[in-house]
């Protein structure tokens, strides 16, 4: 996974973006609403400012009246004064409603009836004010009663309530949008806060991820390493042990191979040597007899002896080199094995010479199953029960005995004697090939134990030795429960 | 010559070597007498005796011929407890191996080695190896600790 994933970044910022596109989208529709907000609270300040103008010409019309009738009545001027009073209130108000209504592209047609109303009303008024200031009362009266006055005034307040009625109904009419326009602002913003949460939520959800998968991908390396650094070193062991197996290897071969050769060729020169003696002694030299005798019948065959005891000796050498470079490259086949009837069959086959030795060999009558390569197997624990059957104590009767010990993933085998034991310097040389410890009472090619560790690092596993001299012996053979295919350690392949 | 003659210990497994060894010897004249053993157990128990004490070499006047490569121990062990006797730790000791191991040379005269000698496969410096060995016998001095 790499540290800073396409994805990763792709996703956080698209969750950004969106967030951001809320975040405009909401700021635009607030600028939008509160435009609309504004523009309707003007409409409804206009709408009252109409309604007021409206409300003043009416009460001003009233006033005029009023004024009209209570000089005409008592024909004091003290009564006149609200008709005086009344008329710029009159025109202030036409004024105010010609500015709401009196547009050059539109005028308005109740307005300018309104106005001829309006007019007339003001000049029949003053018609009869004039004419009762003048002393003609009755003609004043007379014209009151004509009901033109009244008629006019009618048609005013007619249109007056319509104008009122349209105000009223404008102010409601933009208080509704006001309020619509509030609960529109309110859901936007609502949802753009959820929006806003919802993305910035995915972001965080989608960081924590992230960070989740960084973290484990990085326990993950750690293991990695940790084991990496294990298994190399594991490798490097095996491999030091290996490199420091052929060394020692090689040199034994060469000594060994070279010890018969040195008689090989010492003696093929002796053979020269008695050769040369009885050629002299042929030709006739009378002084070699008794040496020409001592060749011929001593020196000559024990020469013969020695160069086919070691060609022999040789043969046997390689022999058990070409054994081991088999079992080295022999192809290993991990099968289950029940360790109970193996130690029973190697047991049968040592009978005969415990019996001999008046010897005893006690086998474990359970055991786990192990998944190894059976022949090997059996060769390891073989060659060990033989070896403890060979170098029994003479003195006490021989108690060897097989016993199974198994920890986790790995089961050991412990194959003790009460024999003759080994002593401390030789524990490790036993492993060794050709070498034999102790004193060289049996026969034997110093082989089996060599071949016995080769093939038990082989199997995944070790052998070791604890002994006491003079007391006994145990081999303990540790193995892996189980033999993988592939896992047999080419290391302690012999190559030749 | 001491007024104990000087006798030759050869420890070397391999008959055959023994055999070779102890003939050039006499073809160098040497006569001493020359006790030949099979295995390092029964070496190291003329040398030092059953108990080990090594007593019994104490009047002994004894040059040691050692191989290295033994069956039942190596000449290194014999080598190191013969050095660390005192009764025999005078006596010369020659190895006489197959290996021409820097490391196993060194160590040998480390450990008080006079002589380190390899059985060459060519017979003839062998041969002469052995030769001129019986020579330096017939002239050398060995004390006992007497």
């Amino acid at each position: 996974m790499p540290l800073f994933s396409s994805a990763f970044a792709r996703r956080t910022v698209s969750l950004l973006f969106l967030g951001v596109l809320a975040l405009l989208v909401i700021v635009a529709a607030a600028g939008w609403l509160s435009a609309r907000t504004g523009a309707h609270t003007e409409e409804v300040i206009r709408a009252r400012d109409l309604r007021m103008a409206t409300g003043m010409i009416q009460t001003a019309l009233l006033d005029a009246e009023t004024g009209q009738r209570g000089y005409l009545l008592t024909g004091e001027n003290r009564y006149l004064e609200p008709y005086t009073a009344a008329l710029p209130a009159i025109r202030e108000g036409l004024a105010t409603l010609g500015r709401f209504y009196l547009q050059p592209d539109r005028p308005d047609e109740r307005l300018v009836q309104l106005k001829t109303a309006i007019d007339g009303k003001l000049s029949e008024l003053a018609e009869t004010v004039d004419l009762a200031k003048t002393g003609r009362r009755d003609e004043a009266l007379a014209l009151v009663r004509t009901d033109r006055g009244k008629a006019t005034m009618d048609r005013i307040r007619t249109i007056l309530d319509g104008l009122i009625a349209e105000a009223e109904g404008r102010v409601s009419r933009r208080l509704a949008d006001l309020d619509q326009a509030s609960q529109l602002l309110l859901w936007v913003s609502g949802l753009g806060a959820l929006l806003i949460v919802l993305f910035a939520g995915g972001a965080a959800w989608v960081v924590v991820q992230y960070t989740a998968q960084l973290v484990a991908a990085r326990q993950e390396l750690q293991l990695a390493n940790a084991s990496l650094e294990e298994r190399v070193a594991e490798r490097t062991t095996s491999l030091t042990r290996a490199n420091e197996e052929i060394q020692r290897f090689a040199y034994i071969v060469s000594h060994d191979l070279r010890s018969p050769l040195v008689n090989i060729m010492g003696f093929t020169s002796e053979l020269e040597v008695g050769a040369e003696v009885l050629k002299r002694y042929l030709e006739g030299d009378a002084m070699q007899a008794d040496k020409a005798k001592v060749a011929a019948i001593e020196e000559i065959p024990e020469a013969i002896r020695f160069i086919r005891a070691s060609t022999g000796r040789m043969d046997t050498l390689i022999n058990a080199i070409l054994k081991l470079s088999r079992e080295g490259r022999r192809e290993l086949n991990p099968e289950p094995i029940d360790l109970v009837k193996l130690f029973a069959a190697t047991a049968a086959s040592v009978q005969h010479q415990l019996d001999e030795a008046d010897a005893t060999l006690t086998v474990p009558d359970k055991a786990p199953i192990i998944v190894s390569d059976r022949l090997a197997l059996e060769q390891v624990v073989g060659n060990v029960v033989d070896n403890a059957v060979k170098y029994l104590a003479r003195d006490r009767p021989g108690r060897i005995a097989i016993a199974v010990n198994s920890s986790p993933g790995r089961i050991g085998i412990a194959i003790s004697d009460n024999g003759r034991g080994i002593a401390e310097q030789d524990r490790e040389r036993i492993f060794e090939l050709f070498r034999r410890a102790g004193t060289q009472d049996r026969p034997g090619e110093g082989i089996g134990l060599a071949h016995v560790r080769a093939l038990a690092r082989r199997l995944g596993g070790d052998i070791s030795v604890r002994s006491e001299l003079g007391r006994g012996s145990t081999f303990q053979i540790d193995l892996p429960a189980r033999l993988r295919p592939g896992e047999s350690h080419s290391h302690s392949k012999v190559t030749t | 010559m001491n007024a104990y003659p000087v006798s030759i210990v050869m420890i070397e497994d391999d008959e055959g070597h023994a055999r070779l060894i102890e003939r050039n010897i006499r073809r160098a004249g040497v006569n001493n007498l020359i006790t030949s053993f099979r295995n390092g157990t029964d070496g190291l128990n003329y040398l030092l005796g059953a108990d080990g004490s090594g007593q019994e070499s104490a009047s002994r006047s004894m040059l040691i011929l050692l191989d290295l490569n033994l069956p039942d121990m190596t000449g290194v062990d014999i080598l190191t407890k013969v050095k660390a006797n005192r009764h025999t730790r005078r006596s010369p000791v020659i190895i006489l191996t197959t290996t021409d191991d820097e490391r196993e040379i060194k160590r040998c005269y480390d450990l008080g080695a006079n002589v380190y000698i390899t059985k060459p496969v060519n017979y003839e410096s062998f041969a002469n190896a052995i030769q001129q060995l019986g020579l330096f016998l017939s002239v050398m001095q060995v004390p006992t600790t007497d």
